[in-house]
């Protein structure tokens, strides 16, 4: 299904070669709907204000939320990187670029975790 | 279709992505959640940059806080709030379609979800400026 056909939409068949894209795409999309939401509303709707450093510290020192906010930095930084591949294998890449997009995604998707987890343990453990 | 266009592929994806003419409902869709995800890829990186003064002081941090507390932050935070919204609920969409489910009522669909994003933004719009 093309980019600019009626419905929109892009789907498993899109790619022969990068259905795991896709579907791996749509999951963490669709995990991103329960674990946004929770956060959302652990973070911005509990609180009648934004938290400040004493208490988002003693916030994250839960290891329920700990686990929450790391299971959401993994799939929401999964979903960005996978949304940007997407958008640059449209341009029509050899197969040699094709997987260099992916290898460099990839890299910065790995490095965006452990910049996040890095920055929360340092928080945590403080 | 894309793939039998004699020009280069980046040219025929530019116009795909912004030739606005013969375009359906399906397409201005499909445009809008590539550039709401660029956004909030571009967010999510502001997002964990800003969240680099956790590591500096407590006092940098509670700056920021006081910071991002100010009206036009929540302007800012509201007009976000509609870019997310619109890229999840479409992307659950595109899910569905792409897995094959309510392919032929994808437009009623789309139109369902824009509603029920309206509300979410409304109460969220609420909750922002006059119910904290």
């Amino acid at each position: 299904m093309g980019m600019d056909e009626g419905m929109g939409g892009t789907g498993p068949g899109r790619y022969a070669r990068t259905d795991w894209g896709w579907l791996l795409q749509a999951a963490t999309g669709l995990g991103l709907v329960v674990l946004g939401t929770v956060h959302l509303i652990t973070q911005h709707f509990t609180a009648r204000k934004l938290l400040d450093y004493a208490e988002v510290t003693a916030w994250l020192r839960q290891p329920w939320v700990l686990v929450v906010e790391i299971l959401f930095l993994g799939t929401v930084v999964a979903h960005a990187v996978l949304g940007v591949r997407s958008i640059l294998l449209d341009l029509g890449p050899s197969p040699a670029a094709e997987q260099r997009v992916t290898r460099l995604t990839l890299i910065a998707g790995v490095a965006l975790v452990v910049y996040g987890v890095g920055l929360t343990a340092l928080v945590v453990m403080r | 279709m894309v793939g039998r266009d004699p020009r280069p592929r980046w040219l025929q994806v530019g116009r795909a992505w912004l030739y606005p003419r013969g375009r359906r409902l399906g397409g201005w869709a499909f445009i809008l959640n590539r550039l709401s995800g660029l956004v909030l890829t571009a967010y999510l990186l502001l997002h964990l940059t800003l969240l680099s003064t956790l590591a500096w002081s407590p006092a940098a941090y509670d700056w920021f806080i006081e910071l991002m507390s100010s009206r036009l932050v929540l302007l800012f935070d509201l007009a976000l709030a509609a870019v997310l919204i619109y890229h999840g609920l479409n992307g659950i969409r595109l899910t569905l379609v792409g897995l094959g489910v309510g392919v032929t009522r994808h437009k009623e669909i789309f139109w369902a979800a824009m509603l029920v994003g309206l509300l979410l933004l409304g109460y969220g719009g609420y909750r922002l400026w006059g119910g904290m």
